[in-house]
């Protein structure tokens, strides 16, 4: 009975022989007493001896046998504490990878159920954990997982809408703005009606540049896409005529240069966020001068008001804004009307590679500089024909000798834009500008015959802005000559003297308008316009100088007889 | 721009208002007409507003608000407000047109046309 339950295995050396020693020192030491001890005392010490033995071998075999059961509960408590300890090391693991790595993986778009399926493989366990620790811990992880992807719906969605209603708004404000141009265009000749509609396309612009906010916060793109490059002066005016304040920013010069089509809208609404937090933060009387100028990386387009100067810690505030911004928003984040703007500009920055940098200026105020990237820039000549006809090439050029303008239709739209005035053999390709002008140059060739045509007459109702024939837009054939018969002869326009300005307007080739003139040289003399003082000269008598005058014209082999003869049989 | 057709996306992202700042007729009112003619003193200045100086490379032989307008493509009330300014500058010179009385009688051309045409 010593014997039952030890098991070999048992912890220690209490091994049963152990506990069977004192029963066999009892017995052996009973037995010695029996033979010892006189004859008569030898039954009852036989028996004393037997009852010892018996005793201690009963008392040994039970303390056998509860050393064996604490053995036993060591090693449950042992092998329990093991596992407690491997399960212990799962939940923290679970709390402190698993699962921001599971909402990592989500947040960077992998289903919820390849996660889970990921996560259900066997090898991503410790071994020794029970299968119903797994089961718990998956169950965890699931409804975890369930809680981002209803969140991050919840965030889609929300965006989504945004993104949605934002779109409706500017499809509104886009197709009011184009209704409005056109109104500006048939009022144009009333200035109370045209200043009214002025105003009222001015608020439909800040409608639009709210309604591109929201779509930009929501993720989108800010709205419109420019399919064509744009030039940056026209850029920097777009994005003045959609803020409050555009009559208090100073536009400076400009680099000749074009914004490609795709950049061309973040970049007006990111320029127009800015401008609009600079005028919104300096008195109402102070200039906010906006420039852009090269620099290694690309245009940096400067934005200096001399407002209130911003305080290191706002600056701070507002540099991290724009950081947090380029990391994505939380749309919980976004407060007040003017962290909107910056969060704007930053996720816009973030976009297309903008860098944005609030400083102090030395005015006092704050000076935003945003950086184009060169990957955005391309050459002036790229750059969609049509600034109001006019405009892209900012200011800063030479006058045109009045000799080398060529007809009037070209003379109408220097297509300014052409030359690069910048040095970087990249840009400057006059043979490209060559092939490139006519194209901006040709459209509105149509447009001074039909115009002049209509306001020879007494009564017209307004200039034929208006219509620009497409039509027009390509080749022309211009009229040349006259057949006997006075039939207008029309000859393919192989040469026009256009790829010559760029030459002309080039402020940094100096002699660069001898060259120009020398190549226009056959049809200087008439000047948009010419027709008609030479027909008014003519009307009021003054036949010399009116034969004079169309004596040259017609000697001019290019455009002029076209002007002429088109002016007079309206 | 105008012709819708054409899609506003091929246009300018500028709007009219901040061509001419706001205004929409000269500060001063001047007697500027459809027909009055506009001749330019000099050639463009570098540093002037583009729509500015297309006005000063247009008006080197004389031409009229009308044509003006229609060169640009910008409404006659923008091309007023810039001549405006011009004008006050003194960068260009503004004349009437001539006065009807100067011209021949109605009848006299209609009779050289009637001429012409039996040639």
């Amino acid at each position: 009975m010593v014997r039952v339950g030890s098991s070999p295995g048992s912890p220690g050396p209490t091994s049963p022989v152990v506990w069977a020693l004192p029963a066999l020192v009892t017995a052996a030491a009973a037995v010695a007493a029996v033979v010892i001890v006189s004859a008569p005392a030898r039954t009852p010490v036989a028996w004393v001896g037997a009852v010892a033995f018996v005793a201690v071998a009963l008392s040994c075999a039970e303390a056998a046998r509860r050393g064996r059961a604490i053995a036993a509960l060591r090693a449950t408590v042992a092998g329990q504490e093991a596992s407690l300890s491997r399960q212990e090391a799962e939940t923290v693991r679970l709390a402190q990878d698993l699962l921001p790595d599971v909402v990592e993986r989500l947040r960077k778009g992998e289903f919820p159920d390849e996660v889970l399926a990921s996560l259900e493989d066997p090898d991503a366990y410790e071994p020794g954990l029970t299968p119903a620790f797994r089961a718990a811990h998956q169950a965890v992880l699931r409804s975890v997982l369930d809680a981002v992807v209803a969140e991050e719906d919840l965030r889609d969605s929300a965006q989504r809408a945004f993104v949605n209603i934002a779109r409706r708004v500017q499809a509104i404000v886009h197709q009011q703005a184009q209704e409005l141009r056109e109104m500006e265009d048939r009022h144009g000749h009333s200035p109370e009606v045209f200043g009214d509609l002025l105003r009222l396309d001015h608020g439909t612009a800040l409608i639009g540049r709210l309604a591109d906010s929201i779509a930009v916060l929501g993720g989108a793109r800010p709205g419109r896409q420019w399919s064509k490059a744009v030039p940056l002066y026209s850029v920097m005016r777009g994005a003045m005529s959609r803020i409050i304040d555009y009559q208090r920013v100073e536009l400076h010069s400009v680099s000749q240069v074009a914004v490609v089509g795709p950049a061309v809208e973040p970049l007006i609404h990111a320029l127009a966020e800015l401008l609009d937090n600079a005028t919104r933060y300096s008195p109402p009387r102070t200039k906010v001068h906006l420039t852009a100028v090269d620099v290694n990386s690309g245009i940096a387009v400067e934005i200096e008001d001399g407002g209130v100067s911003m305080s290191e810690e706002a600056r701070k505030r507002a540099e991290r804004m724009l950081r947090q911004a380029q990391q994505g928003i939380d749309l919980n984040d976004l407060g007040e009307t003017p962290r909107l703007g910056l969060a704007v500009v930053g996720r816009l920055a973030q976009a297309y590679d903008f860098q944005v940098s609030l400083r102090s200026s030395a005015y006092g105020g704050v000076r935003a500089v945003l950086v184009i990237p060169q990957a955005l820039i391309t050459t002036a000549e790229a750059a969609t024909g049509v600034a109001h006809g006019i405009g892209t090439a900012s200011g800063p050029r030479a006058a045109l000798p009045a000799a080398a303008r060529p007809a009037a239709a070209q003379a109408a739209i220097p297509p300014a834009r052409t030359e690069p005035a910048r040095p970087e053999p990249a840009r400057t390709q006059p043979a490209r500008t060559e092939a490139a002008r006519p194209e901006p140059a040709r459209p509105r060739h149509a447009r001074p015959e039909h115009a002049r045509s209509e306001h020879s007459r007494p009564e017209p109702a307004r200039p034929a802005t208006g219509p620009r024939l497409p039509a027009d837009d390509e080749e022309i054939p211009v009229v040349t000559e006259r057949t006997a018969n006075g039939l207008p002869q029309r000859r393919r326009k192989a040469h026009t003297p256009a790829p010559a300005l760029p030459g002309v307007h080039d402020r940094a080739t100096a002699p660069a308008p001898d060259a120009a003139r020398a190549t226009t040289e056959p049809e200087p003399q008439v000047q948009p316009g010419m027709w008609l003082a030479a027909f008014q000269g003519g009307l009021s008598g003054d036949s010399q100088t009116a034969t004079s005058r169309t004596g040259g014209a017609s000697q001019n082999t290019d455009a002029s007889p076209d002007s002429a003869s088109k002016g007079g049989q309206p | 721009m105008s012709n819708p057709g054409r899609g506003w996306e091929d246009g300018t992202p500028e709007r009219l208002y901040v061509i001419t700042g706001g205004r929409s007729g000269p500060l001063q009112s001047t007697s500027l007409d459809l027909v009055t003619l506009i001749i330019a003193r000099s050639g463009p200045r570098p540093g002037m507003q583009p729509e500015h100086a297309a006005i000063m490379r247009l008006c080197q032989s004389p031409l009229s608000v009308a044509e003006v307008s229609a060169y640009l493509g910008l409404p006659v009330s923008v091309v007023t407000v810039l001549l405006g300014d011009l004008l006050a500058e003194n960068q260009v010179l503004s004349r009437p047109p001539v006065a009807p009385a100067q011209l021949p009688d109605l009848a006299l051309i209609e009779a050289v046309i009637d001429g012409l045409r039996k040639l």
